[in-house]
């Protein structure tokens, strides 16, 4: 029964071929959603993840960054750096604002690094300048091209001109960006005297981070000191929570397009067989086990779409990136989970579908010329 | 020895109610033993498909008993009623319905995977089978590269891979040139007489009547026996034309007597103006009881 079940799909290569794509392409474009918003969700944690530091520590009670504000006290980078294990604090200053430039605007992060301290600084640069001097900015490339700005323009943040000295790469979202002013500068745009934000610090080799923290938030008071690997965890699972309802919504949609076209091609094909489903019926093959091989038959065209459409995705995610660069593209082991997990769905339903019609098929009708 | 493989008794079937009621079968009693080959004949429309289909346990009638190899199918239920069917009977169709995906070999296999062994221990008596039957140099093509001939001698090869007791044939010749026909009842006489089994051929083909232990009459959901050469020869009274009255499917009575026809258009004219042609006849126009042998 299932070589016939296999080579009853393989027996039109062009039809299964055509049925397969179809379903793929729903599936693709809840990958796709997904994508966008993993690759968003990603870039909201680059800072995180690019600068690479053991240990954050920030204002005790916060937990995260992205939408976030915290203050520390500047006395509060020696009382770290005294803690055992510590190799090296570097301290920034971070506002969510928005940046105006040639007519046009963007929310980004502002990072206030130390002058010359490379540290916490843009993690790649494009062109210019790598680091800020005082008065000056670094901003994102695609942030650059998509206003038209160049080397030594203008750009406004929060109420304040900086000029632009240099633009990083792998920095803008569309989401969220990054951009990169001195701490001194930004402090004075804060009007903040005598507090960062963040601590990023290093721990010594062989020190556990996850130990270092715990050491920190035990002995320096009123911070909180997470890992990167945590903190980036948080802060990520933030982003994409945010977005979680769209995703659904387009994995529902995604799904119910797949369950359509699924439902209508085994339903097609079953019309087109009934006349070989008598036969078989006929010949002693029970209802429900037809219906088996029809599921098999609708979770082998699932299961195929779903292949094709990570394989689609896979493709898109460079093609995306060197023809749409504003647009952050990924794939997450959840996504990719969730919608194996709508294919197995998409075709129980559309097996379901053609149920009462497979129990209709009379046996009797193969007597039939 | 021989044995009943298939006892049926006093079979009904209607379709419809009130005034459109159809009795496809009706009271129908029949037995048939292993290496008997019986054929069940008679006009379009006289309820042969519904009848093989009860005896073939595709369909229940309204009343009356199916008896397949010992079992009552009424007793039953739908799922035990199609293992039966795999492993008891055999069908052969005049349109062959072989699954047009699976080549030669897979086709006869197909039932086996209903049958105590699955596939694995029936590859041996595929092969055999398509040997038999003059297949084995086909025994991958798929069906639609096969002549009519072909086909139905790979669907007689898989009404046997299960070895069933009973074989049900509807019109096996129907669709096949003279040649192919032949050699196809000769198959399926065969398989009664070397291997005894039942088998129970549905045809209009005069040719089976030949090699038939028994022929069956069907009209009007009635069945009756009829011998090769019983006949009935008479003369359609308006163009006397010589009519076989066990055949004849167009008559009409008039004054008690039954009058057969060689077309409608006859007995229209009959029907309008029987004083016109009795008058040439003054008996009833019978030739004779037997054909001559």
């Amino acid at each position: 029964m299932l070589n016939w079940t296999y080579r009853e799909l393989l027996a039109a290569p062009q039809q299964l071929l055509a049925s397969v794509a179809a379903v793929a392409g729903a599936f693709a474009l809840v990958l796709f959603f997904a994508g966008v918003f993993t690759g968003e969700s990603r870039q909201i944690v680059a800072l995180i993840d690019k600068t690479d530091a053991d240990v954050w520590v920030m204002q005790k009670g916060v937990g995260n960054m992205h939408m976030t504000t915290s203050f520390l006290s500047d006395w509060k980078i020696d009382a770290v750096a005294a803690v055992d294990g510590v190799a090296k604090v570097t301290p920034i200053l971070y506002l969510n604002s928005v940046i105006q430039a040639g007519g046009r605007s963007w929310f980004s992060y502002v990072v206030g690094i130390e002058q010359g301290d490379g540290r916490a600084g843009p993690w790649k640069s494009a062109a210019g300048a790598r680091l800020p001097g005082p008065g000056q900015a670094i901003v994102p490339d695609i942030f650059a091209s998509d206003a038209g700005l160049k080397i030594g323009d203008k750009v406004r943040i929060a109420g304040r001109d900086f000029t632009v000295a240099g633009f990083s790469a792998d920095t803008f979202s569309m989401a969220n960006s990054v951009s990169f002013v001195t701490l001194s500068d930004l402090a004075d745009t804060m009007s903040s005297v005598g507090a960062v934000s963040y601590l990023l610090v290093d721990a010594r080799p062989g020190v556990d981070p996850a130990v270092l923290a715990e050491r920190i938030r035990t002995q320096v008071e009123k911070v909180n000191a997470l890992t990167r690997q945590d903190f980036s965890r948080r802060d990520f699972s933030i982003a994409v929570q945010m977005g979680l309802e769209i995703i659904w919504m387009m994995t529902i949609i995604g799904g119910a397009l797949a369950v359509l076209l699924t439902g209508f091609i085994i339903y097609s094909h079953i019309s087109d067989r009934e006349r070989e489903l008598a036969v078989i019926k006929a010949l002693g093959v029970r209802d429900r086990v037809i219906w088996a091989a029809i599921l098999v038959q609708a979770l082998v065209i699932g299961l195929l779409a779903y292949g094709l459409a990570v394989g689609l995705i896979y493709l898109a995610i460079p093609l995306t990136e060197a023809l749409v660069p504003k647009v952050s593209l990924g794939m997450s082991g959840d996504s990719l989970i969730r919608t194996g997990g709508l294919a197995v769905v998409v075709s129980l339903i559309a097996a379901a579908i053609p149920v009462r019609r497979v129990l209709a098929v009379d046996p009797v009708t193969a007597f039939q010329q | 020895m021989s044995s009943t493989i298939l006892h049926a008794e006093n079979l009904t079937k209607t379709y419809g109610e009130g005034r459109t009621l159809v009795r496809a079968v009706d009271g129908v009693s029949l037995d048939v033993a292993s290496g008997e080959m019986v054929t069940i004949t008679g006009p379009s429309g006289s309820g042969k498909t519904t009848l093989v289909s009860i005896l073939g346990a595709l369909l229940r009638p309204d009343s009356g008993s199916v008896i397949i190899d010992g079992v009552d199918i009424s007793t039953l239920s739908d799922a035990r009623v199609s293992r039966l069917r795999a492993r008891t009977i055999g069908f052969v169709f005049q349109a062959f319905n072989l699954l047009e995906a699976l080549s030669v070999r897979d086709n006869v296999l197909f039932p086996a995977h209903l049958a105590p062994g699955g596939v694995r221990a029936a590859q041996e008596r595929a092969d055999e089978l398509l040997a038999r039957l003059g297949l084995s140099k086909r025994r991958n093509a798929l069906p639609g590269t096969l002549s009519g001939g072909e086909k139905q001698r790979v669907a007689i090869a898989r009404a046997l891979i299960n070895q069933p007791r009973l074989i049900i044939a509807d019109e096996p010749t129907g669709n096949l040139d003279s040649k192919s026909g032949q050699d196809v009842l000769m198959v399926l006489h065969d398989i009664a007489r070397d291997e005894g089994r039942a088998v129970l051929i549905v045809t209009h083909d005069r040719r089976v009547e030949d090699v038939a232990d028994r022929i069956l009459w069907l009209e009007d959901g009635h069945l009756r026996d009829r011998k090769q050469d019983d006949h009935e020869w008479v003369r359609d009274p308006v163009c006397n034309m010589a009519i076989d009255a066990w055949i004849s499917t167009l008559f009409t009575e008039h004054q008690g007597q039954r009058y057969h026809f060689c077309s409608v258009r006859c007995r229209e004219r009959f029907t309008a103006t029987p004083e016109r042609y009795l008058a040439r006849f003054e008996t009833p126009v019978k030739l004779s009881e037997r054909s001559p042998s």
